[in-house]
């Protein structure tokens, strides 16, 4: 063994030996290439490196404007003057940026960020002192000049939203990259220092469409790279990002949100047959502007404290009960695994008990006997108590979701949530509890654990209205064509299901009669009132009388929510609207739907009046 | 022959450990530092100060995979290689794409690349392979294909991410393994005529466009003058008008004007060429020779196969990677992305060089600890 050994490690020493000396032979090799490099050559290369100093310059591309469905430019570019110093040209600070302050005021804060900039950075990187100047400030800055070594004012692009508050959620804003995004990105574009990239929103996800191509220029630099003189030939052209078009119609979304003034909530309007979203609101909203510029910690703080939460997407990212909203995805269930027939009747006292639980109708004194149609009609909470007792919510989970409930959607923007349709399978997974009768009674009615966003429940009225495809939201126009799925919900029940909301709207006794359909002559409504409620009633409450919701706090006031399409005969438009704590009854909701829906089709021609037969 | 084993004592392997190593390594980091300042326009805090700190943390690492038993690597010889194989795999399929490559796999807080850690576990696995193998049988189909396998499984992985650097690397580290090992010159000579035919149709048809557009580039560096060749042709005026004595510590004007990109990573031996010029080079080098030359002198007084196996493969290593850095700096060799060792800048690196030469002081501490012979795989 240890002679086995041996024998081994003489052979190893011998190969290592030969390994040695070509390893001293590539040494030898590299170190005569330096020598040629740095001795034989040196004066060639000293040459190249002292007169001949090109660099290239990145050329910034203009970023591509975002419009809307008309070419309306809802995000474009603007001159944005800036001031910068380059502090190798500096001899004093403090004396440069009073002489800076007597035009332009410089704060202790300010000050402190570009002493800090000053020593992070290389001597020759220039140091932003202020941006979005005033041309009056930067033309008189640009006059003293002489006499403010090492300051020099700049003229860039910068990301202008003219349409102030009504898209913040749509478009998001643009912003300095960050660590990651220059880690991910090699492109010299990312690192100059006006570059900014979407943050979020449609600047985002359109990026890369919108961000242009960096175009170069060869220039001569001096020995301490200041640029001296810049050729025009070989010079490649930036290249100007493309522009993004949105299915929005500004116009709307700007009427939506005056319709809401104060209140909050979302709103959507969409076509129900390409499913072209013309409106998706989400109220109240920000001055994304200010993020631009960068927003001030007491603005921050003013958003972020505003109990309306204007920052977050309600529209497409808010989960609110759907409440009776959702009595459409029941009946069309019970109808599809013929549970009923619409001609059975259900006879509402105002409450059913199960086990030691009452669950209570809206009306207190109950509907009486009601068939299925009458049901949806008047909203009657007890007749669907009952026939999902006989259904189950593992029924209505498909048909809900074929409706595009529990479902995100790939309209091009994040901060969308899938919302929750409920059933068994969903609660154990979830929550890890069986599920209950009761849970099935609150899911009836659209309270308990479902949850649904504004967007969702657009795209299931739209789905209702349009009978046969699975009609897909679309926010970015892309130029594909819509082939949408079939639906596969059997189209005599969903026009039984529209029959019944047009009665809603249209006939006496209809939840929504008395809001007067869209108010214009001949086009009809087809919809569904809904209140969402936000907090539990307790016995003794309802025994000493339940508060009128203009009693309550806000906070716990109910949602009002209000879906609908119209016109009745001819689907065009789809709407959902949901006014956060508006209040018992759909009115708020039910309000604003007429007043979007109804200036949606007579606008532009759409539907003009005098069209319009009867 | 009777040196004494090392005492299991923290204090008796302190004292039994070889210094000149570490010492060496540390003076060779410090240069890191001066270059990176430099490199850097004279900044602390864009790299300098981080690199000080890796050093640092990077020393006590090695110090600490020094003392630990070398029966402990070679227990773990075979499972670290499998957990990188295993790693490289879920690469493929869970990794995280940077600049086009998926080379990187996303532990929340860090992110780490498998190739990086098969660098070590394969020469690890390769000297446990021969340890255990009879010398009778290296030249034998079984001696060839299982250490064929060893090499090549992680270089098809690390080619297809795509990184080809790497991916060299490693196999020519492999393939100096197997010659140590005293492998046939028949052989030799075989795979190097099957080499000579199968490179031009790799080149052809086994790269992507940017490995070609790179190798291209390198052999008429005019091509493209903004863009590829540009790293060359600048990196070549740094060096060449640094001249004989350089221009002096921070004065390099290629280097702080930005003209050679990446000048604290991977074109870090410009600053060092430009600023300290021809003799500023050599000594570098000299340095590098010196580590170079002590790992083998450890090699040799080790008498068992595992531990000489290791320092030699690890030191293949961490030679091939200032070989290739040098070339492609020098204009010898296309750009390929490898990291000068403990000069470039760059946490991953400074972690693997590191405990790389903490098992090349570890295989040497305990040179004369006895290690069962064939009790590996397949034998």
């Amino acid at each position: 063994m240890a002679k086995k050994n041996d024998n081994d490690t003489v052979d190893i020493g011998r190969r290592s030996a030969m390994l040695a000396v070509g390893g001293l032979g590539v040494f030898g090799v590299l170190a005569t290439r330096l020598y040629y490099l740095q001795v034989v050559e040196a004066e060639n290369y000293k040459a190249l490196s002292d007169q001949n100093r090109f660099n290239f310059n990145i050329v910034m591309p203009e970023r591509g404007r975002i419009v809307d469905r008309y070419g309306e430019p809802i995000a474009t570019n603007k001159q944005d003057f800036r001031l910068v110093i380059v502090p190798e040209r500096v001899k004093n600070f403090d004396q440069t940026l009073n002489r800076i302050s007597k035009i332009l005021p410089i704060d202790q804060t300010t000050r402190k960020r570009i002493k800090t900039d000053i020593r992070k950075n290389p001597k020759f990187v220039p140091v932003l002192v202020d941006e979005h100047l005033d041309w009056s400030v930067f033309s008189a800055l640009s006059m003293k000049l002489p006499d403010i070594p090492g300051a020099i004012p700049l003229a860039g692009q910068g990301r202008d939203y003219p349409h102030i508050g009504i898209f913040s959620h749509i478009l998001g804003y643009v912003g300095k990259p960050n660590e990651e995004a220059l880690e991910n990105e090699p492109d010299a574009l990312l690192r100059q220092p006006s570059f900014r990239m979407g943050k979020t929103g449609v600047e985002q996800s359109m990026d890369k469409v919108l961000r242009g191509t960096a175009g170069r220029q060869k220039v001569e630099v001096n020995a301490l790279g200041r640029t001296v003189r810049e050729w025009d030939d070989g010079k490649i052209e930036a290249k100007r990002g493309d522009d993004v078009w949105l299915t929005i119609d500004t116009e709307m979304q700007a009427f939506t949100a005056e319709q809401f003034g104060e209140e909050s909530g979302g709103a959507v309007i969409i076509d129900v047959m390409t499913g072209e979203l013309r409106t998706l609101l989400s109220m109240p909203t920000f001055d994304n502007n200010l993020w631009v510029s960068g927003l001030t910690s007491a603005e921050m703080k003013r958003l972020n404290s505003d109990p309306k939460r204007p920052q977050y997407n309600k529209v497409i990212g808010g989960g609110y009960p759907p409440a009776s909203t959702f009595k459409m995805a029941v009946m069309l269930a019970a109808l599809e695994h013929k549970i009923v027939k619409p001609t059975d009747k259900v006879f509402c006292t105002g409450k059913t008990r199960l086990g030691n639980r009452t669950f209570h109708c809206w009306k207190r004194r109950g509907h009486g006997l009601m068939d299925m149609h009458d049901a949806l009609q008047n909203s009657c909470d007890t007749y669907f108590y009952e026939i999902i007792q006989r259904l189950g919510m593992d029924k209505v989970r498909p048909i809900a979701e074929a409706l595009g409930l529990g479902q995100t959607f790939d309209i091009g923007i994040g901060g969308q949530i899938s919302g929750v349709v409920p059933d068994a399978e969903w609660k154990s997974r979830k929550l890890g509890q069986a599920w209950r009768m009761g849970d099935s009674l609150n899911a009836a009615i659209g309270q308990g654990f479902v949850l649904a966003t504004p967007l969702q429940l657009a795209v299931m009225t739209a789905r209702l209205a349009n009978v046969n495809q699975a009609v897909m939201p679309k926010l970015i126009v892309d130029g594909k064509s819509n082939d949408f799925a079939e639906l596969g919900i059997n189209p005599d029940h969903i026009r039984f299901v529209q029959e019944a909301m047009y009665s809603v709207c249209e006939r006496p006794g209809g939840t929504a009669y008395r809001y007067n359909g869209l108010g214009i002559a001949g086009v009809k409504l087809a919809g569904k009132t809904g209140t969402g409620q936000v907090r539990g009633i307790s016995k003794e409450e309802r025994l000493s009388g339940v508060l009128k919701n203009q009693k309550l706090p806000w906070k716990l006031r109910d949602h009002s929510v209000f879906v609908g399409f119209a016109p009745y005969e001819n689907p065009r438009f789809a709407s959902a609207v949901i006014v956060e704590h508006g209040g018992s009854g759909a009115k708020l909701a039910a309000n604003i739907t007429r007043a979007i829906l109804g200036k949606a089709l007579t606008k532009d021609g759409v539907l003009p009046r005098d069209q319009i037969r009867n | 022959m009777a040196v004494a084993t090392p005492s299991n004592s923290i204090q008796g392997k302190l004292f039994e450990l070889n210094w000149l190593l570490p010492m060496l390594i540390f003076l060779v980091g410090c240069i890191g530092v001066i270059v990176i300042y430099s490199a850097t326009g004279g900044v602390w805090d864009l790299g300098a100060s981080r690199h000080l700190l890796r050093l640092f943390v990077g020393m006590g690492f090695l110090l600490v995979v020094a003392m630990t038993n070398i029966r402990v690597w070679m227990a773990l010889a075979y499972p670290a290689y499998l957990i990188a194989l295993a790693l490289l795999i879920g690469v493929e399929f869970f990794g995280v794409s940077v600049n086009g490559s998926q080379r990187w796999i996303d532990l929340g807080i860090t992110r780490m690349q498998p190739s990086e850690f098969m660098k070590m576990a394969m020469v690890l696995a390769l000297a446990r392979f021969y340890h255990d193998l009879p010398q009778w049988r290296v030249s034998k189909p079984v001696g060839i294909i299982v250490a064929a396998g060893i090499i090549f499984i992680p270089v098809i992985l690390i080619i297809n991410q795509p990184d080809l650097g790497t991916s060299l690397l490693l196999m020519a580290t492999g393939i100096v393994i197997i010659f140590l090992a005293g492998i046939n010159w028949r052989i030799i000579l075989t795979a190097c005529i099957a080499a000579a035919i199968a490179i031009p149709l790799f080149f052809m048809y086994g790269l992507k466009e940017y490995q070609r557009s790179r190798v291209l580039t390198f052999l008429d560096p005019e091509r493209d003058p903004t863009g590829a060749s540009y790293h060359i042709i600048q990196s070549k005026i740094a060096l060449g008008s640094g001249g004989v004595n350089g221009k002096g510590f921070l004065q390099g004007s290629q280097a702080s004007l930005n003209y050679v990109p990446e000048n604290r990573t991977d074109f870090v031996f410009t600053v060092i060429g430009e600023e300290f010029g021809l003799i500023g080079g050599l000594g570098t080098m000299s340095l590098y020779i010196l580590i170079i030359a002590v790992c083998f002198w450890l090699a040799n007084q080790c008498r068992t196969l595992f531990p000489r196996m290791l320092i030699l493969g690890l030191t293949t290593t961490f030679t091939l990677y200032i070989f290739i850095n040098l070339a492609m700096v020098m204009g010898l060799a296309p750009v390929v992305g490898v990291p000068l060792p403990l000069i470039s800048y760059g946490g991953t690196v400074m972690f693997t060089v590191m405990a790389g030469f903490g098992m090349i002081l570890s295989a040497h501490l305990h040179r004369e600890t006895k290690l069962p012979r064939g009790s590996g795989l397949l034998l």
